[in-house]
């Protein structure tokens, strides 16, 4: 795998499809993303292919517009959904980018308890063929009391330390100005911050954006389960509008004027 | 004119005071119909319970839903959404944005475990006034129900 994914960075580059390339390379354990534009650049031999996931579309979205040329990008399936979802955002430019296609291995699809595990193009190694197990949300987030259900997400949230990890991590959290850092919603001295309002802004704007990919509640220090949280969000839209965000092609319902013929089924 | 204000202030904590029947409700207008309605209602002479606050947007459309999560964090109890009829808004599809929204807060929250109860969405026109008496009326009497909202005990708390 490393093979393949060094010889289509280094094919590409020379080519002249793209101008640019980003490689993740590993430093004392913590994975840093690295830019390449010389196919014969040393530093591809320390090129990180393991199975630890990095947010490739950021630099989609950051260097895309800065580079002259196209931008080649190693990304894994959820990486994809995240650009077709930024594409309907106007925040990346999709033509720009050669994509590289990185399967997960079942034990990555596993871990991730992946909805959809990597079966399309690029390099195949050893693509993920069973479809993994989905992890069963915590019994209580899904009680049929709603004092329940309640109590398990205000404790849950007053776990948080407000270190932005959430918001910081995702590329689908893009806005220039972020609810979160509005002192008319969530007061800056606050340590937890004002809950739920502060999980419950980002799960709103989650509903019809969030691809599930989980590094959101991979990074938090707090062990929040913010999957099951914007999981839950998504099911909403997608139970009353049967959008699923980076994988129908359309742009959002709930972000579009309505169409008298959309309002069937509404109460 | 100082002392006027004042005793505005000091009055306002009294107003949210212990009772548990004591709920407060939120209600969002539109300027065009629901607004209107609500004057019509008031000229009318309409009873209707004191237990609510109105807020006039300009269309409900403009409602984001951060408002109503604001609202509850402040410890409100139930929150209204009033505007124009379906077909019949000021800006054309105002109301039609709204009622897709709001079903999305509304499930939301619901599934966090906040009492269905609490959220309304309504249509009203500036010639309802009985209407809106109506639904006031009837709201209040189903967030009273609910109960105090237990978001409430978390910002006393804080």
């Amino acid at each position: 795998m490393k093979d393949e994914l060094v010889k289509a960075l280094k094919e590409a580059l020379e080519s002249g499809k793209a101008s640019a390339a980003i490689m993740l390379t590993e430093k004392d354990g913590e994975l840093m993303p690295r830019i390449i534009t010389d196919a014969g650049d040393p530093a591809l031999d320390s090129i990180y292919t393991g199975d630890r996931r990095y947010p490739m579309a950021s630099f989609a979205m950051m260097l895309v517009p800065v580079i002259e040329g196209n931008l080649a990008l190693p990304v894994r399936e959820c990486d994809r959904r995240m650009l077709v979802e930024l594409k309907k955002h106007n925040q990346v430019d999709t033509d720009r980018l050669v994509l590289l296609g990185i399967p997960c291995s079942q034990e990555v699809a596993d871990a991730c308890g992946c909805d959809h595990p990597f079966t399309a193009n690029g390099i195949s190694v050893a693509p993920a063929t069973a479809k993994p197990a989905v992890p069963s949300p915590p019994p209580e987030s899904v009680s049929e009391d709603p004092d329940k259900r309640l109590a398990f997400w205000m404790d849950a949230f007053s776990r948080c330390i407000k270190c932005m990890g959430c918001r910081n991590v995702c590329p689908m959290c893009f806005c220039n100005d972020c609810a979160l850092d509005n002192l008319d919603y969530v007061s800056v001295e606050s340590k937890p911050p004002d809950i739920p309002i502060f999980h419950l802004i980002r799960a709103v704007d989650m509903a019809d954006r969030c691809v599930d990919c989980g590094m959101c509640e991979a990074i938090c220090p707090a062990e929040i389960p913010l999957r099951q949280l914007y999981r839950q969000a998504r099911n909403v839209v997608k139970e009353a509008y049967g959008y699923e965000p980076g994988i129908s092609e359309e742009k959002s319902p709930i972000e579009m004027l309505g169409d008298p013929t959309e309002l069937a089924g509404l109460s | 004119m100082e002392d006027t204000l004042e005793t505005t202030e000091e009055k306002k904590p009294e107003a949210g005071a212990e009772d548990k029947e004591d709920v407060r409700i939120l209600a969002f207008l539109c300027n065009w119909c629901s607004y209107a309605g609500a004057d019509l209602a008031g000229v009318s002479r309409l009873q209707y319970p004191p237990n609510v606050v109105d807020i006039r947007v300009m269309c409900t459309g403009t409602i984001s839903p951060y408002f109503i999560l604001k609202a509850f964090q402040e410890g409100i109890d139930g929150v209204l959404i009033a505007g124009c009829h379906i077909g019949d808004c000021h800006y054309g599809k105002g109301n039609y944005m709204t009622a897709k929204r709001f079903r999305v807060i509304k499930d939301l929250l619901v599934g966090m475990g906040i009492d269905p109860r609490r959220l309304r969405l309504e249509w009203v026109s500036a010639a309802e006034g009985q209407k809106f008496q109506e639904v006031i009326t009837s709201f209040t009497e189903q967030v009273k129900a609910a109960g105090k909202s237990p978001l409430a005990k978390a910002k006393v708390k804080k």
